[in-house]
Protein backbone atom coordinates (compact mmCIF):
# COMPACT_ATOMS: atom_id res chain seq x y z
CA UNK A 1 0.00 0.00 0.00
CA UNK A 2 1.06 3.88 -0.72
CA UNK A 3 0.07 6.83 1.60
CA UNK A 4 1.22 9.63 -0.74
CA UNK A 5 2.18 12.41 1.43
CA UNK A 6 2.21 15.09 -1.07
CA UNK A 7 -1.40 14.27 -1.41
CA UNK A 8 -2.79 13.91 2.00
CA UNK A 9 -3.43 17.25 3.62
CA UNK A 10 -4.63 15.72 6.98
CA UNK A 11 -7.91 15.74 7.00
CA UNK A 12 -7.34 12.28 9.92
CA UNK A 13 -10.18 10.08 8.41
CA UNK A 14 -7.75 6.94 7.98
CA UNK A 15 -6.18 6.90 11.59
CA UNK A 16 -9.59 8.27 12.59
CA UNK A 17 -11.57 5.14 11.12
CA UNK A 18 -8.62 2.20 10.92
CA UNK A 19 -6.22 2.84 13.98
CA UNK A 20 -4.50 -0.37 13.52
CA UNK A 21 -3.19 0.58 9.79
CA UNK A 22 -2.82 3.95 10.03
CA UNK A 23 -1.68 6.61 12.87
CA UNK A 24 -1.25 10.51 13.19
CA UNK A 25 1.89 12.32 12.45
CA UNK A 26 2.66 15.45 14.62
CA UNK A 27 1.45 17.46 12.13
CA UNK A 28 -2.05 15.27 12.06
CA UNK A 29 -0.98 14.07 8.47
CA UNK A 30 -1.57 9.94 8.06
CA UNK A 31 1.40 7.11 8.15
CA UNK A 32 0.90 4.29 7.72
CA UNK A 33 1.52 2.32 11.16
CA UNK A 34 2.45 -1.25 9.91
CA UNK A 35 4.01 -1.96 6.83
CA UNK A 36 3.65 -4.40 5.21
CA UNK A 37 -0.24 -4.68 6.62
CA UNK A 38 -0.84 -7.87 7.98
CA UNK A 39 -3.50 -9.82 6.15
CA UNK A 40 -6.26 -9.38 8.72
CA UNK A 41 -5.77 -5.67 8.64
CA UNK A 42 -7.00 -5.65 4.87
CA UNK A 43 -10.14 -4.71 5.23
CA UNK A 44 -9.47 -1.70 7.47
CA UNK A 45 -6.77 -0.38 5.20
CA UNK A 46 -8.92 -0.09 2.58
CA UNK A 47 -11.96 1.40 4.69
CA UNK A 48 -9.01 4.44 5.85
CA UNK A 49 -8.20 4.42 1.69
CA UNK A 50 -11.95 4.58 0.59
CA UNK A 51 -12.56 7.45 2.84
CA UNK A 52 -9.37 10.02 2.11
CA UNK A 53 -11.35 13.05 0.65
CA UNK A 54 -7.50 13.89 -0.87
CA UNK A 55 -7.53 10.21 -2.76
CA UNK A 56 -3.90 9.63 -1.29
CA UNK A 57 -3.68 5.84 -0.57
CA UNK A 58 -4.17 3.08 -2.27
CA UNK A 59 -4.07 -0.16 -0.83
CA UNK A 60 -2.94 -3.31 -3.48
CA UNK A 61 -5.79 -5.93 -4.30
CA UNK A 62 -5.01 -8.93 -2.50
CA UNK B 1 -20.09 34.28 0.09
CA UNK B 2 -23.83 34.62 -0.36
CA UNK B 3 -25.64 33.81 -2.96
CA UNK B 4 -28.67 36.30 -3.56
CA UNK B 5 -29.52 36.53 -7.47
CA UNK B 6 -31.57 39.78 -7.75
CA UNK B 7 -34.71 39.67 -8.99
CA UNK B 8 -34.40 40.04 -12.55
CA UNK B 9 -32.15 37.11 -12.71
CA UNK B 10 -34.71 34.30 -11.24
CA UNK B 11 -35.44 32.95 -14.31
CA UNK B 12 -31.90 32.75 -15.49
CA UNK B 13 -29.76 29.75 -14.94
CA UNK B 14 -29.10 31.42 -11.79
CA UNK B 15 -32.26 31.68 -10.25
CA UNK B 16 -31.53 28.38 -8.33
CA UNK B 17 -34.04 29.62 -5.41
CA UNK B 18 -30.56 30.04 -3.50
CA UNK B 19 -30.62 32.55 -0.37
CA UNK B 20 -35.10 32.10 0.15
CA UNK B 21 -35.95 30.93 3.43
CA UNK B 22 -37.10 27.63 2.11
CA UNK B 23 -33.46 27.38 0.26
CA UNK B 24 -31.48 28.33 3.01
CA UNK B 25 -33.22 25.54 5.57
CA UNK B 26 -32.87 22.75 2.19
CA UNK B 27 -30.42 23.86 0.31
CA UNK B 28 -29.99 20.20 -1.21
CA UNK B 29 -32.45 20.46 -3.63
CA UNK B 30 -31.11 24.00 -5.43
CA UNK B 31 -27.56 22.10 -5.64
CA UNK B 32 -29.32 19.46 -7.47
CA UNK B 33 -30.62 21.77 -9.68
CA UNK B 34 -27.26 23.65 -10.07
CA UNK B 35 -25.33 20.26 -10.73
CA UNK B 36 -28.04 19.79 -13.59
CA UNK B 37 -27.74 23.10 -15.48
CA UNK B 38 -24.17 23.40 -16.32
CA UNK B 39 -20.89 22.23 -14.33
CA UNK B 40 -20.01 25.97 -14.18
CA UNK B 41 -23.31 28.22 -13.46
CA UNK B 42 -21.93 32.01 -14.18
CA UNK B 43 -24.45 34.58 -12.10
CA UNK B 44 -24.05 38.12 -12.68
CA UNK B 45 -23.17 40.87 -10.47
CA UNK B 46 -23.17 39.36 -7.27
CA UNK B 47 -20.27 39.99 -5.68
CA UNK B 48 -20.23 43.32 -4.16
CA UNK B 49 -16.68 43.16 -2.82
CA UNK B 50 -15.71 43.65 -6.55
CA UNK B 51 -17.84 45.92 -7.84
CA UNK B 52 -20.57 43.85 -8.87
CA UNK B 53 -18.32 41.00 -10.69
CA UNK B 54 -19.85 37.71 -11.56
CA UNK B 55 -19.41 34.71 -9.99
CA UNK B 56 -19.07 31.08 -11.25
CA UNK B 57 -20.65 28.48 -9.55
CA UNK B 58 -18.80 25.06 -9.28
CA UNK B 59 -21.49 22.30 -7.62
CA UNK B 60 -20.56 19.31 -9.27
CA UNK B 61 -18.19 16.47 -6.58
CA UNK B 62 -15.16 16.03 -9.67
CA UNK B 63 -15.20 19.92 -10.74
CA UNK B 64 -14.86 20.69 -6.76
CA UNK B 65 -12.05 18.58 -6.44
CA UNK B 66 -10.42 19.84 -9.46
CA UNK B 67 -10.63 23.60 -8.05
CA UNK B 68 -9.58 22.77 -4.38
CA UNK B 69 -6.70 20.70 -5.55
CA UNK B 70 -5.40 23.05 -8.13
CA UNK B 71 -4.46 26.15 -6.10
CA UNK B 72 -1.93 27.40 -8.78
CA UNK B 73 -5.31 27.98 -11.15
CA UNK B 74 -7.60 28.24 -8.55
CA UNK B 75 -6.12 31.15 -6.01
CA UNK B 76 -7.33 32.00 -2.38
CA UNK B 77 -5.48 35.08 -2.56
CA UNK B 78 -6.18 38.16 -0.95
CA UNK B 79 -9.05 39.22 -3.40
CA UNK B 80 -11.08 36.39 -3.39
CA UNK B 81 -13.15 37.65 -0.21
CA UNK B 82 -13.37 40.90 1.31
CA UNK B 83 -14.10 40.50 5.00
CA UNK B 84 -12.60 43.65 6.32
CA UNK B 85 -8.97 42.66 6.23
CA UNK B 86 -6.64 45.17 4.70
CA UNK B 87 -3.82 42.16 4.45
CA UNK B 88 -3.60 39.01 3.02
CA UNK B 89 -5.16 36.45 6.05
CA UNK B 90 -2.67 34.01 7.05
CA UNK B 91 -2.80 30.96 6.06
CA UNK B 92 -6.28 31.36 3.99
CA UNK B 93 -4.83 34.02 1.46
CA UNK B 94 -1.43 32.90 1.24
CA UNK B 95 -0.55 30.33 -1.65
CA UNK B 96 1.33 27.75 -2.48
CA UNK B 97 4.80 27.65 -1.95
CA UNK B 98 4.44 30.18 1.33
CA UNK B 99 1.87 28.87 2.57
CA UNK B 100 3.45 25.60 3.65
CA UNK B 101 5.56 27.46 5.74
CA UNK B 102 2.95 28.94 7.74
CA UNK B 103 1.16 25.56 8.00
CA UNK B 104 4.13 23.86 9.03
CA UNK B 105 3.84 26.28 11.99
CA UNK B 106 0.43 26.27 12.60
CA UNK B 107 -0.92 22.29 11.79
CA UNK B 108 0.99 20.94 15.06
CA UNK B 109 -1.58 23.48 17.35
CA UNK B 110 -4.46 21.89 15.91
CA UNK B 111 -3.69 18.15 15.56
CA UNK B 112 -5.50 15.65 17.39
CA UNK B 113 -3.35 15.14 19.90
CA UNK B 114 -3.19 18.74 20.92
CA UNK B 115 -6.89 19.22 20.39
CA UNK B 116 -7.20 15.56 23.04
CA UNK B 117 -5.66 17.70 25.18
CA UNK B 118 -8.49 20.24 25.09
CA UNK B 119 -11.67 17.82 25.68
CA UNK B 120 -12.23 17.55 29.23
CA UNK B 121 -12.26 21.39 29.07
CA UNK B 122 -14.89 21.26 26.42
CA UNK B 123 -16.67 18.60 28.18
CA UNK B 124 -16.98 20.30 31.29
CA UNK B 125 -18.01 23.73 29.42
CA UNK B 126 -20.83 21.80 27.47
CA UNK B 127 -21.91 20.00 31.08
CA UNK B 128 -22.32 23.36 32.37
CA UNK B 129 -24.03 24.91 29.49
CA UNK B 130 -26.84 22.13 29.86
CA UNK B 131 -26.78 21.82 33.18
CA UNK B 132 -27.97 25.49 33.39
CA UNK B 133 -31.33 24.63 30.98
CA UNK B 134 -32.11 21.20 31.93
CA UNK B 135 -34.49 21.46 34.50
CA UNK B 136 -36.28 24.80 32.45
CA UNK B 137 -37.78 22.35 29.55
CA UNK B 138 -36.89 24.75 27.54
CA UNK B 139 -33.77 27.01 25.74
CA UNK B 140 -33.15 28.83 22.41
CA UNK B 141 -30.10 26.08 21.75
CA UNK B 142 -28.34 28.53 19.79
CA UNK B 143 -27.96 31.09 22.90
CA UNK B 144 -27.82 28.49 25.01
CA UNK B 145 -25.21 26.03 23.96
CA UNK B 146 -24.05 26.89 20.10
CA UNK B 147 -22.81 30.28 20.25
CA UNK B 148 -21.23 30.01 23.88
CA UNK B 149 -19.40 26.98 23.94
CA UNK B 150 -17.24 27.78 20.59
CA UNK B 151 -16.28 30.77 21.62
CA UNK B 152 -15.36 30.16 24.89
CA UNK B 153 -13.03 27.31 23.96
CA UNK B 154 -11.64 29.13 21.03
CA UNK B 155 -11.12 32.82 22.98
CA UNK B 156 -9.28 30.81 26.20
CA UNK B 157 -7.30 28.80 23.08
CA UNK B 158 -6.01 31.97 21.50
CA UNK B 159 -5.73 34.27 24.44
CA UNK B 160 -8.42 36.76 24.20
CA UNK B 161 -10.26 37.56 27.64
CA UNK B 162 -13.89 35.18 27.66
CA UNK B 163 -15.03 38.40 29.16
CA UNK B 164 -15.74 39.97 26.00
CA UNK B 165 -16.80 37.49 24.20
CA UNK B 166 -20.35 39.41 23.68
CA UNK B 167 -18.06 42.33 22.00
CA UNK B 168 -16.06 39.78 20.02
CA UNK B 169 -19.03 38.12 18.51
CA UNK B 170 -21.00 41.16 17.75
CA UNK B 171 -17.41 42.38 15.42
CA UNK B 172 -17.27 39.08 13.75
CA UNK B 173 -21.22 39.16 12.96
CA UNK B 174 -20.51 42.72 12.02
CA UNK B 175 -17.99 40.99 9.05
CA UNK B 176 -20.47 37.90 8.57
CA UNK B 177 -23.49 39.20 8.41
CA UNK B 178 -23.56 43.06 7.94
CA UNK B 179 -26.84 44.49 8.76
CA UNK B 180 -26.74 46.19 5.27
CA UNK B 181 -29.14 47.48 2.43
CA UNK B 182 -26.76 48.09 -0.33
CA UNK B 183 -23.07 46.87 -1.48
CA UNK B 184 -21.93 50.14 -0.22
CA UNK B 185 -23.44 49.99 2.85
CA UNK B 186 -21.89 46.86 3.58
CA UNK B 187 -18.71 47.53 2.40
CA UNK B 188 -18.84 50.44 4.72
CA UNK B 189 -19.65 48.31 7.87
CA UNK B 190 -17.04 45.74 6.85
CA UNK B 191 -14.45 47.71 6.66
CA UNK B 192 -15.53 49.68 10.04
CA UNK B 193 -15.53 46.24 12.00
CA UNK B 194 -12.46 45.06 10.28
CA UNK B 195 -10.57 48.11 11.58
CA UNK B 196 -12.00 47.32 15.43
CA UNK B 197 -10.59 44.14 14.90
CA UNK B 198 -7.17 45.02 14.31
CA UNK B 199 -7.64 47.74 16.73
CA UNK B 200 -8.73 44.43 19.71
CA UNK B 201 -5.94 42.48 18.14
CA UNK B 202 -3.47 44.88 18.41
CA UNK B 203 -3.85 45.91 21.57
CA UNK B 204 -3.54 42.28 22.91
CA UNK B 205 -0.25 41.47 20.82
CA UNK B 206 1.30 44.47 22.32
CA UNK B 207 0.21 43.21 25.82
CA UNK B 208 1.91 39.87 25.37
CA UNK B 209 4.96 41.16 23.95
CA UNK B 210 5.63 42.88 26.96
CA UNK B 211 4.31 39.96 28.90
CA UNK B 212 3.85 36.83 27.56
CA UNK B 213 0.95 33.84 28.74
CA UNK B 214 0.28 30.37 28.20
CA UNK B 215 -1.53 30.84 25.27
CA UNK B 216 -1.60 30.79 21.21
CA UNK B 217 -1.01 34.60 20.63
CA UNK B 218 2.50 34.48 22.72
CA UNK B 219 3.29 31.40 20.96
CA UNK B 220 2.88 32.73 17.53
CA UNK B 221 5.51 35.89 18.51
CA UNK B 222 8.11 33.69 20.05
CA UNK B 223 7.74 31.12 16.46
CA UNK B 224 9.91 31.05 13.56
CA UNK B 225 8.72 30.49 10.11
CA UNK B 226 11.67 29.83 7.28
CA UNK B 227 14.29 30.73 9.41
CA UNK B 228 13.07 34.56 11.19
CA UNK B 229 10.82 35.29 13.94
CA UNK B 230 7.08 35.68 13.02
CA UNK B 231 6.31 39.93 12.86
CA UNK B 232 3.69 40.94 15.12
CA UNK B 233 1.84 41.83 11.73
CA UNK B 234 1.69 38.11 10.98
CA UNK B 235 0.50 37.23 14.23
CA UNK B 236 -2.39 39.49 13.76
CA UNK B 237 -3.28 38.22 10.25
CA UNK B 238 -3.15 35.32 11.77
CA UNK B 239 -5.66 36.03 14.36
CA UNK B 240 -8.07 37.90 12.29
CA UNK B 241 -8.68 34.80 10.60
CA UNK B 242 -9.10 32.41 13.32
CA UNK B 243 -11.85 35.29 14.92
CA UNK B 244 -13.81 34.78 11.98
CA UNK B 245 -13.11 31.10 11.68
CA UNK B 246 -13.38 30.06 14.84
CA UNK B 247 -16.28 32.80 16.35
CA UNK B 248 -18.94 31.02 14.01
CA UNK B 249 -18.65 27.85 12.08
CA UNK B 250 -18.71 25.90 14.97
CA UNK B 251 -22.15 27.42 15.79
CA UNK B 252 -23.28 27.29 12.60
CA UNK B 253 -22.35 23.48 12.51
CA UNK B 254 -23.52 22.60 16.00
CA UNK B 255 -27.52 24.84 14.92
CA UNK B 256 -27.82 22.36 11.93
CA UNK B 257 -26.93 19.38 13.96
CA UNK B 258 -29.59 20.14 16.56
CA UNK B 259 -31.80 21.35 13.92
CA UNK B 260 -31.93 18.27 12.25
CA UNK B 261 -31.63 15.38 15.56
CA UNK B 262 -34.82 17.51 17.32
CA UNK B 263 -36.77 16.69 13.68
CA UNK B 264 -36.00 13.21 12.82
CA UNK B 265 -36.25 11.24 15.90
CA UNK B 266 -35.31 8.11 14.77
CA UNK B 267 -31.51 9.67 13.93
CA UNK B 268 -31.40 11.33 17.88
CA UNK B 269 -32.73 7.79 19.63
CA UNK B 270 -29.56 5.81 17.91
CA UNK B 271 -27.22 8.45 19.04
CA UNK B 272 -28.97 8.15 22.67
CA UNK B 273 -28.80 4.49 22.00
CA UNK B 274 -25.36 3.90 20.71
CA UNK B 275 -22.95 7.17 21.77
CA UNK B 276 -20.65 5.07 20.39
CA UNK B 277 -21.85 6.26 16.62
CA UNK B 278 -22.12 9.72 17.61
CA UNK B 279 -18.92 10.91 15.48
CA UNK B 280 -19.85 8.93 12.79
CA UNK B 281 -23.38 10.68 12.65
CA UNK B 282 -21.03 14.14 12.97
CA UNK B 283 -19.70 13.56 9.54
CA UNK B 284 -22.57 12.26 8.42
CA UNK B 285 -24.53 15.38 9.09
CA UNK B 286 -21.44 17.42 7.90
CA UNK B 287 -21.52 16.18 5.04
CA UNK B 288 -25.46 16.44 4.33
CA UNK B 289 -25.83 19.88 6.58
CA UNK B 290 -22.34 21.19 4.62
CA UNK B 291 -22.98 24.42 7.40
CA UNK B 292 -19.87 25.91 5.61
CA UNK B 293 -21.60 25.89 1.94
CA UNK B 294 -18.80 27.06 -0.29
CA UNK B 295 -15.92 28.87 0.00
CA UNK B 296 -14.62 31.17 -3.23
CA UNK B 297 -11.39 30.89 -5.17
CA UNK B 298 -10.22 33.64 -8.21
CA UNK B 299 -8.84 32.20 -11.45
CA UNK B 300 -4.83 33.06 -12.10
CA UNK B 301 -5.28 32.50 -15.95
CA UNK B 302 -7.70 31.44 -18.12
CA UNK B 303 -8.83 27.93 -17.63
CA UNK B 304 -12.08 25.76 -17.76
CA UNK B 305 -13.81 23.25 -15.82
CA UNK B 306 -15.52 19.97 -17.72
CA UNK B 307 -15.70 21.96 -20.88
CA UNK B 308 -16.84 25.39 -19.36
CA UNK B 309 -14.48 28.42 -20.53
CA UNK B 310 -13.70 30.78 -17.60
CA UNK B 311 -12.03 34.22 -17.49
CA UNK B 312 -8.33 35.12 -15.86
CA UNK B 313 -8.80 37.11 -12.61
CA UNK B 314 -12.75 35.90 -12.20
CA UNK B 315 -14.56 34.89 -8.75
CA UNK B 316 -15.18 31.02 -8.70
CA UNK B 317 -17.73 29.80 -5.81
CA UNK B 318 -17.04 26.68 -4.98
CA UNK B 319 -20.41 24.82 -3.79
CA UNK B 320 -18.96 22.42 -1.10
CA UNK B 321 -22.88 21.67 0.30
CA UNK B 322 -23.23 20.25 -3.11
CA UNK B 323 -20.48 18.26 -3.99
CA UNK B 324 -21.49 16.55 -0.78
CA UNK B 325 -24.55 15.64 -2.18
CA UNK B 326 -23.77 14.75 -5.61
CA UNK B 327 -25.29 11.75 -7.01
CA UNK B 328 -22.60 11.84 -9.55
CA UNK B 329 -19.84 10.48 -6.51
CA UNK B 330 -22.51 9.45 -3.69
CA UNK B 331 -24.84 6.44 -3.54
CA UNK B 332 -27.86 6.84 -2.16
CA UNK B 333 -26.37 10.96 -1.34
CA UNK B 334 -30.05 11.80 -0.21
CA UNK B 335 -30.39 9.42 2.44
CA UNK B 336 -28.72 10.58 5.80
CA UNK B 337 -27.02 7.39 7.09
CA UNK B 338 -24.34 7.45 9.84
CA UNK B 339 -23.28 3.71 8.77
CA UNK B 340 -22.03 4.39 5.67
CA UNK B 341 -19.29 3.09 4.55
CA UNK B 342 -17.46 5.48 2.67
CA UNK B 343 -17.58 9.07 3.61
CA UNK B 344 -15.34 11.39 2.17
CA UNK B 345 -17.02 14.93 2.47
CA UNK B 346 -15.30 17.96 1.82
CA UNK B 347 -16.96 20.25 4.46
CA UNK B 348 -14.11 20.80 5.35
CA UNK B 349 -12.93 21.81 2.44
CA UNK B 350 -9.68 19.94 0.54
CA UNK B 351 -6.66 20.54 -0.89
CA UNK B 352 -3.83 22.93 0.69
CA UNK B 353 -6.12 24.74 2.63
CA UNK B 354 -8.58 21.72 4.35
CA UNK B 355 -9.81 23.63 7.01
CA UNK B 356 -7.17 23.93 10.06
CA UNK B 357 -9.77 23.99 12.69
CA UNK B 358 -11.17 20.55 11.44
CA UNK B 359 -10.00 18.24 14.43
CA UNK B 360 -11.37 20.95 17.12
CA UNK B 361 -14.45 21.82 15.17
CA UNK B 362 -15.04 17.49 15.01
CA UNK B 363 -14.00 16.92 18.87
CA UNK B 364 -16.21 20.07 20.05
CA UNK B 365 -19.40 18.88 18.00
CA UNK B 366 -18.75 15.22 19.26
CA UNK B 367 -18.66 16.31 22.94
CA UNK B 368 -21.38 18.54 22.83
CA UNK B 369 -23.24 15.89 21.20
CA UNK B 370 -22.64 13.31 23.38
CA UNK B 371 -22.95 15.65 26.57
CA UNK B 372 -25.89 16.90 25.41
CA UNK B 373 -28.06 13.54 24.80
CA UNK B 374 -26.35 11.98 28.18
CA UNK B 375 -28.46 14.66 30.32
CA UNK B 376 -31.85 15.49 27.11
CA UNK B 377 -32.60 12.34 24.99
CA UNK B 378 -35.79 13.95 24.12
CA UNK B 379 -36.93 16.93 22.85
CA UNK B 380 -39.02 18.82 19.90
CA UNK B 381 -38.91 22.44 18.17
CA UNK B 382 -42.30 23.61 19.35
CA UNK B 383 -45.03 23.56 16.73
CA UNK B 384 -45.63 26.76 14.72
CA UNK B 385 -41.69 27.17 14.50
CA UNK B 386 -40.23 28.05 11.20
CA UNK B 387 -36.66 28.11 11.59
CA UNK B 388 -34.71 30.73 9.60
CA UNK B 389 -30.65 29.54 8.49
CA UNK B 390 -28.57 32.28 7.11
CA UNK B 391 -27.13 31.55 3.89
CA UNK B 392 -23.87 30.87 2.89
CA UNK B 393 -22.90 29.80 6.92
CA UNK B 394 -25.67 28.06 8.37
CA UNK B 395 -26.64 29.61 11.93
CA UNK B 396 -30.18 29.51 13.46
CA UNK B 397 -30.02 32.03 15.23
CA UNK B 398 -33.63 31.51 16.93
CA UNK B 399 -33.12 27.30 17.57
CA UNK B 400 -35.95 27.19 20.26
CA UNK B 401 -36.27 23.07 21.82
CA UNK B 402 -37.82 21.87 24.21
CA UNK B 403 -38.53 18.61 26.14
Amino acid sequence: MHLDRQLCQGHGRCYALAPAVYEPDDDGHGLVASDPVPDFYHEAARLGSANCPEDAITVADD
Amino acid sequence: MSINPNEEEQDEPGGLGMGDPESNRNPQRGYKMLRDVSPVVTISGVIPSRENADAHLVGRHADVLSVLRNPEVFSSRFDAVHIGQVRPLIPLQIDPPDHSKYRKLLDPLFAPRRIALLEDRTRSLVAGLVDRVVEDGECNFHDAVAEPLPSTVFLELLGLPVSRAAEFLALKDGIIRPEAETPEQRSEIVDATGAQIYAVLEEVVEQRLAAPQDDFISSFLSAEVDGHQLTSEEVIDICYLFFLAGLDTVTASLDCMMARLAQNPGERRRLVDDPEIISLAVEEMLRWETPVTSVVRVTTQETELSGCPIGANEVVSVMIGSANTDERAWDNPDLVDADRQVNKHLAFGGGVHRCLGSHLARMELRVTLEEWHARIPDYHIPDGVELDYSPSLRQIANLPLAW
